[in-house]
């Protein structure tokens, strides 16, 4: 049986695709740290590199990393010793559970030290359950940027980028093969990804249009 | 460096990639070798950039040699064909766009506070101060930025009043008022003013909430002695938010003594909060009578002419150029409180900026879309279909028949092109969804509105126009 093995996909800048579907979001990473405001939103659906893109900005600003919510099995009350010294922050996921209280103190504290923080979710921030006012108000004024569903010229690179990541070579037309019957999101290339490899160390085959086929049980349709 | 390359190279290599986007597709093509840029031939060396490092291995490891035997065909001397990182190449890049939204954020007389590791002139917009106890203040929070109206001219002029008497007109002074109206503004303008007019008086502004922390720290550390001294030291303390002692009792009391202490030393104290005293919850009563002692102003929700009055002054301030119909539409769409008005300007003035295009009503609204939309969610193939159907007077049952005739067919792949752009469905998904339909069938539906999009506006407008519909 083969072992699932991790692999750690390649985050930098240069490992990065810019396309139509996120061109506005990098732009504004590039800008940094000249947004116009102290921090900025990204949403996207799924699987659309939100995370890749807070990652490329992480290498940049030193950014630590926090979860919207605090964790139940730690002392995570202390916010400013959580947030250290940094001047920038990422939280991601802020649509799922937020802690509003926690979150407005970590933003005023960077903002009192003028720092940055970087907000990802699935839906623009109008839509996060953010009962309190004051930090309701300081999310929506952000500049906020959506990242759209993947199109066909990234989709193509990051599959290709998917099976680089794993040392693997795929031909070009699999590629295409796959690119026409898959969910078009990352996620679902990523699992679609990890069950073409995972068979094809099962079946000690090279990945092909053939094995493909078993694995998405492709009859046609 | 382009311009190294002489024009017969030039062309040689435009037929080059005219042979290749023959031989492998519009598709490929797109995607691995139009991005592919000619910088040098040298000593039988072609180099070609490429944006990422990713990109760099596929091409090399699938194309190069096609290039290069390509090449051979145009000139005998040709070698070998290099691939190589743009950036490598290039190490300076994007400059021009960084300096173009420069304006978008002052960054006039700033210190850079932190850690030290950020570019100075980078934008910090925070001054270190001079005071510890003291958050830092915001230098653009000053009297000369805000905007006087109606809702806020009474909080204004108590505010001033505060700031420029070398005597306590009144203690404390209590601002209160929704959020984004302006208390915090106000209070930085309180302190920039005082510092500047009485550079002697030591004045200390804080949130109520790192109060609290400090509180709690000095408590840990058994420092309480210190903490009390310092904070009963100063001349003008001034807290914002205080909403949020509400329910901490230790800090509270402590809270309370302090007060209590700079009242009777006839010092001055400012507090802000989003509730009168009477309205403020979890307070002891003792406390909250003590609030209004002084001067309790507060600040209403704005009118559309503050709004309007707000926008201007910060355009002008930016320094942006905006249709004035642009600000009348954030001024009336955007009623909530002015730091979100503030926000929605930014956002429009960046954004401008980075595209490299002007403002007009309708980028606004295409930036804001976010912000606009009260509810959005999810767009399906279903919703799709039936708008389409709509628009297009056709029955919706003819989405999913197998009937040919271009009245429906046209549509119909109209309604799959937009289930490809709108939805992360599969093809064969969609193809189910379209009475049964192969993936192919979607394929060539999409290559079909594509093309007609790419020779006919007319028709493009009407696809955009549709989009924006379903989207909204």
């Amino acid at each position: 049986m083969p072992l699932a093995l991790g692999h750690r996909p390649a985050l930098g800048r240069d490992d990065f695709l810019v396309a139509p579907s996120n061109q506005a979001a990098v732009a504004w990473l590039d800008l940094w740290p000249r947004w116009p405001g102290p921090g900025l939103v990204i949403f996207g659906p799924p699987g659309c590199g939100k995370t890749h893109l807070a990652e490329v900005w992480r290498g940049r600003s030193q950014a630590i990393r926090l979860a919207a919510t605090a964790r139940h099995d730690r002392a995570d009350g202390d916010v400013p010793s959580l947030l250290g010294a940094a001047t920038a922050l990422i939280v991601e996921d802020c649509d799922r559970a937020l802690d509003d209280h926690r979150l407005l103190h970590l933003f005023n504290l960077l903002t009192g030290r003028g720092g940055y923080v970087l907000l990802t979710a699935a839906a623009p921030a109008t839509r996060w359950a953010v009962s309190l006012p004051d930090l309701r108000s300081r999310l929506l004024a952000l500049p906020a940027v959506e990242v759209g569903p993947p199109d066909d010229t990234l989709l193509e690179a990051v599959l290709v980028k998917m099976f680089a990541d794993r040392q693997l070579r795929v031909a070009p037309d699999l590629v295409t093969y796959l690119l026409s019957r898959l969910e078009r999101s990352f996620a679902g290339m990523g699992r679609a990804v990890d069950a073409l490899d995972a068979a094809a160390l099962a079946a000690r085959r090279p990945i092909t249009i053939p094995l493909a086929r078993e694995v998405l049980h492709d009859d046609g349709h | 460096m382009r311009n190294t390359v002489d024009p017969t190279i030039e062309a040689q290599w435009a037929r080059i990639r005219g042979r290749l986007k023959a031989e492998l597709g519009e598709a490929a093509f797109k995607s691995w070798l139009k991005p592919l840029t000619l910088i040098t031939i040298d000593n039988g060396e072609v180099r070609l950039t490429v944006p990422t490092r990713f990109m760099r291995d596929w091409v090399r490891s699938h194309y190069a040699d096609r290039i290069c035997t390509l090449w051979q065909a145009e000139d005998k001397v040709i070698a070998r064909v290099e691939i190589v990182l743009q950036s490598d190449m290039q190490p300076v890049a994007r400059a021009s766009t960084v300096e173009s939204v420069k304006s978008a954020r002052p960054t006039a007389a700033v210190v850079p506070v932190g850690n030290g590791k950020r570019d100075g002139a980078a934008g910090a917009v925070v001054v270190a101060d001079v005071d510890a106890l003291s958050a830092p203040l915001d230098p653009r929070f000053t009297f000369d930025s805000f905007v006087v109206g109606k809702s806020n001219e009474f909080a204004a002029a108590a505010a001033r009043r505060v700031a420029e008497e070398a005597k306590v007109p009144f203690n404390p002074l209590y601002l209160y008022g929704g959020v984004g109206l302006g208390k915090t503004h106000l209070m930085h303008a309180i302190a920039w003013q005082i510092r500047k007019r009485h550079p002697q008086r030591r004045v200390v502004y804080l949130t109520a909430e790192k109060f609290m922390y400090q509180f709690i720290r000095a408590l840990r550390f058994k420092d309480i002695m210190s903490f009390k001294e310092q904070f009963r030291s100063v001349d003008v303390l001034m807290i914002d938010d205080v909403q949020f002692i509400s329910g901490k009792d230790s800090t509270q009391e402590e809270f309370f003594h302090t007060f209590n202490a700079l009242v009777d030393q006839n010092k001055q104290i400012v507090l802000s909060a989003d509730k009168s005293p009477s309205d403020l919850e979890g307070l002891e009563d003792r406390v909250r009578s003590r609030l209004g002692w002084g001067l309790v102003a507060d600040i209403h929700a704005t009118t559309y002419e503050l709004r309007l009055g707000i926008l201007q002054s910060k355009a002008e301030r930016m320094g942006a150029l905006i249709p004035p119909k642009v600000l009348e539409f954030l001024a009336h769409k955007i009623t909530s409180n002015v730091r979100e008005l503030e926000g929605a300007l930014n956002r429009i003035v960046a954004h401008s900026n980075l595209v490299g295009r002007p403002i007009t009503l309708e980028s606004a609204q295409e930036v804001l879309h976010d912000l606009l939309r009260a509810n959005d969610r999810r767009v399906t193939i279903e919703e799709i279909q039936k708008r389409v159907a709509e628009h297009f007077s056709i029955r919706l049952a003819d989405m999913h028949s197998p009937r040919r005739a271009r009245a429906v067919a046209r549509p119909r792949q109209v309604a799959m092109y937009l289930a490809k752009q709108l939805t992360a469905r599969s093809l064969p998904e969609i193809g189910r969804k379209f009475g049964g339909r192969d993936h192919t069938t979607v394929m060539h539906a999409v290559r079909k509105i594509e093309e007609l999009r790419a020779t006919d506006s007319g028709f493009s407008e009407d696809i955009d126009l549709l989009r924006r519909m379903i989207e909204a």
